[in-house]
């Protein structure tokens, strides 16, 4: 059966794998830089978030699918995001 | 029966059935003397009895393993047994074998079985489970060395089916894993991992896949489902059964003197455990719905699909209850355990040995399909009698968990474990009616042979 | 070229649902697992600062490049068999495989340096964490990898085809999720303090 991704070709998971490297990047020099606090650990944990979202809709292609499937991977990066969030979040307290 | 060396499953199924009779009522007796000390004492202690309600358990699974092997192995693999006379030599090795044990545990004092068997010379006895004189244990192996030989040049010999190749890879597991029971450690920790290793990684392990097997095949005979679909899902239920089932061995480690990772180890793994019981579930739903026929064999069905169900309740979800570490601290050791072993050996290991006796039975005893109707009607009250007695010994004894963990473990004045068994002992009570209920569904399962044979057998397939 | 947009849609994901029952139950595990970690450091966060500092991050970008360049790869080996180029999705298979080596060979560096400096499970909680997780990721890192090049030699014996590459999805998929286990990995253990 074909899907959306065979219509648009390569180019959107090559876009998506550009900013995949960009946010790892970013991440990786968050660290660098020594720079901590809980602003700092949401952007990097929002960032992660994304990145996940982005291979679960593109790579894994969870993005063309519709009803339940299309579900799981948002799911699971939502409860454990939210989880480590409120972790951290009550860790500056 | 398309082969005529299924035949030999015969006597293993008839000596399984009478092991679990001989297993029933020592447990009847243990559960009365937990409320009445003295009962058929100095006669049989508390601790023989249950010796021998753990230990028949064992054998007449492991010989029900064997027959069920033996009977699905030919059929599987599209050849005759590759030596019936092996097998059939085995099973009276292993029954007397397993008579003579009992003999033992029941006439002799057990130091003095220790003695008399030469246990000094490679010393084995006294773990829990694998109380079995040293000599007997190597009679276990011998018989399963032949009996893997046996099923394995079989499965080389012919058709190879995924089914035949997990039931193959189960037993495997079953007699390598045994090997453990002989190796026994002066220090503690070492002695409580290798235990483990046996009880554990048979139960939760080798013997899931035994499980999925006999179920597999049940599945694939009664409903008539392509074999690919049932593969797909032995597959990623084996997979699971093995990541979950291995690492979770570390629920076992959290109080023995292993690193204190396993806390966190353990707690994880085995909370994860509950899934491929889970899939195993859905698994047999889905299968029984997508049937592409009905099978006149209801009572076959009906255990195949009690099976999966209380498999999931007992080892599942009763295990998960006292699974995780902080938990397990006030629990451990308690009639949680109890609960849940019942519920877990009766759901997984009773029923699936049933499952397919049931469905083997008419076949070996020269029916084209099934027993008369009714047969199978007693059978199938023998079916709910029992479960239904399971799921009340189960609760009873939950209940009798739940107060002793914290009259015995939590609040400000914990009390003395005497003092707390006094206080539960209605549980207790309620349990023994519970279990002579079961008893009455035995009677009622073994009397489902006798009747009605002489009526016509049930309609065939429609 | 029109889209029939009744097509373009599909109700399951792609690949086999037994292997996405498999990755929903790892994936469970891993969530459980990053939980606990978030939990535990609320209790030591002093501890966690600490010991986050003696990590190699540099060490961890080069794997998470590794891995999301490696998932970059297996998306093209897809792509390619679903043009019904065989040869093509080998080679992008096999170029996926050589990143999921890189991380392999970059992770053990890694621990080696752990060994010799005395580190293990019991050190303290933080190591606990840390050595579990990453160790139980690089066992799967292992596991896609058997996978991949098992789908790599079907594919190469010509196995697959723009009709019927259910077993590439199925691989792309759990290789996929290994890549995203490791997406949340990196900053919460590595970076996030």
């Amino acid at each position: 059966m074909k899907q959306l991704s065979d219509y648009l070709g390569i180019r959107p998971c090559t876009l998506v794998y550009l900013l995949l490297i960009f946010f790892s990047l970013t991440t990786f020099l968050v660290g660098q830089m020594g720079f901590s606090g809980l602003g700092m650990s949401l952007l990097v944990l929002s960032l992660a978030l994304i990145k996940g979202q982005l291979v679960g809709s593109y790579f894994m292609g969870l993005g063309s699918v519709c009803g339940l499937w299309r579900w799981p991977v948002f799911i699971w990066l939502f409860i454990p995001g939210i989880l480590i969030g409120m972790a951290f979040t009550l860790s500056y307290q | 029966m398309q082969y005529k060396s299924q035949a030999v499953a015969k006597p293993y199924f008839i000596a399984a059935i009478a092991l679990f009779v001989a297993q029933v009522l020592f447990g009847l007796i243990m559960g009365l003397q937990y409320v009445v000390g003295d009962f058929l004492f100095p006669e049989i202690p508390f601790n023989v009895a249950r010796m021998v309600h753990t230990n028949a358990l064992i054998v007449w699974l492991l010989m029900a393993f064997m027959g069920a092997s033996y009977y699905l192995v030919p059929e599987e693999a599209e050849t005759e047994l590759y030596s019936p006379g092996l097998a059939t030599l085995m099973f009276w090795v292993f029954l007397v074998a397993a008579a003579l044990t009992v003999a033992g545990y029941l006439l002799l004092s057990y130091s003095t079985l220790a003695d008399v068997t030469m246990n000094k010379l490679l010393p084995t006895m006294g773990r829990e489970f694998l109380e079995q004189p040293t000599i007997t244990k190597i009679g276990i192996v011998i018989v399963a060395l032949a009996f893997l030989f046996n099923i394995g040049m079989t499965i080389l010999r012919g058709r190879k089916t995924v089914i035949n190749l997990v039931l193959l890879m189960g037993l495997t597991g079953l007699a390598v894993f045994f090997l453990f029971a002989f190796y026994n450690p002066d220090n503690l920790v070492l002695d409580k991992y290798f235990w483990w290793w046996v009880v554990h990684l048979w139960v939760e392990g080798v013997w899931e896949l035994i499980l999925g097997a006999i179920l597999a095949f049940v599945l694939v005979k009664t409903t008539g489902v392509d074999r690919e679909v049932i593969e797909k899902w032995l597959y990623v239920i084996i997979a699971m059964t093995l990541i979950t089932g291995i690492i979770g061995t570390g629920h076992h480690y959290y109080w023995i003197g292993a690193p204190e990772y396993w806390q966190w180890w353990g707690s994880i793994f085995s909370a994860m455990e509950p899934i491929p019981f889970f899939m195993m579930t859905v698994f047999a739903f889905n299968i029984v719905n997508k049937r592409r026929r009905d099978h006149p064999n209801k009572p076959a069905m009906l255990w195949a699909l009690g099976t999966a169900v209380m498999a999931f309740l007992g080892a599942g979800v009763w295990g998960f209850l006292h699974t995780l570490s902080p938990v397990n601290y006030y629990t451990h050791g308690s009639q949680i355990t109890a609960a849940h072993g019942h519920m877990a050996f009766y759901g997984a290991y009773v029923m699936i040995n049933i499952t397919i006796i049931s469905y083997a039975m008419p076949l070996l005893r020269g029916r084209n399909a099934a027993n008369p109707l009714k047969s199978q009607v007693w059978e199938m009250w023998s079916f709910w009698l029992m479960t239904i007695a399971m799921v009340f010994i189960t609760l009873f004894l939950t209940g009798a968990g739940i107060l002793q963990a914290y009259l015995q473990r939590m609040g400000e004045n914990p009390q003395p474990f005497m003092v707390v068994q006094e206080q539960i002992s209605l549980f207790y009570w309620l349990r023994e009616i519970a279990g002579v209920i079961f008893l009455i569904g035995l009677v009622v399962y073994i009397a489902s042979f006798f009747v009605g044979q002489n009526d016509p057998e049930a309609a065939t397939e429609s | 070229m029109t889209v029939d947009r009744s097509v373009i849609q599909s109700n399951y994901p792609p690949g086999d649902l037994a292997i996405w029952i498999f990755i929903l139950a790892e994936l469970a595990v891993f969530a459980i697992f990053f939980a606990a970690y978030a939990f535990t450091r609320l209790q030591h966060v002093e501890l966690f600062n600490e010991y986050q500092l003696t990590l190699d991050r540099e060490a961890a970008l080069i794997n998470t490049l590794a891995l999301i360049t490696s998932s970059y790869f297996v998306v093209r080996s897809v792509t390619a068999i679903k043009l019904d180029d065989r040869r093509r999705c080998v080679h992008w298979l096999l170029a996926a495989l050589s990143m999921g080596l890189l991380f392999l060979i970059v992770k053990t560096f890694e621990y080696v340096q752990h060994y010799s400096e005395g580190i293990n499970l019991s050190s303290n909680i933080f190591y606990m964490f840390y050595l579990s997780l990453t160790f139980f990721h690089f066992m799967h890192v292992i596991m896609g990898m058997v996978i991949l090049a098992a789908i790599a030699v079907m594919a190469a014996r010509g196995r697959y085809s723009r009709q019927e590459h259910t077993g590439v999805e199925s691989g792309a998929s759990y290789w996929h999720m290994v890549d995203l286990v490791w997406l949340i990995l990196f900053p919460l253990v590595y970076v996030m303090r």
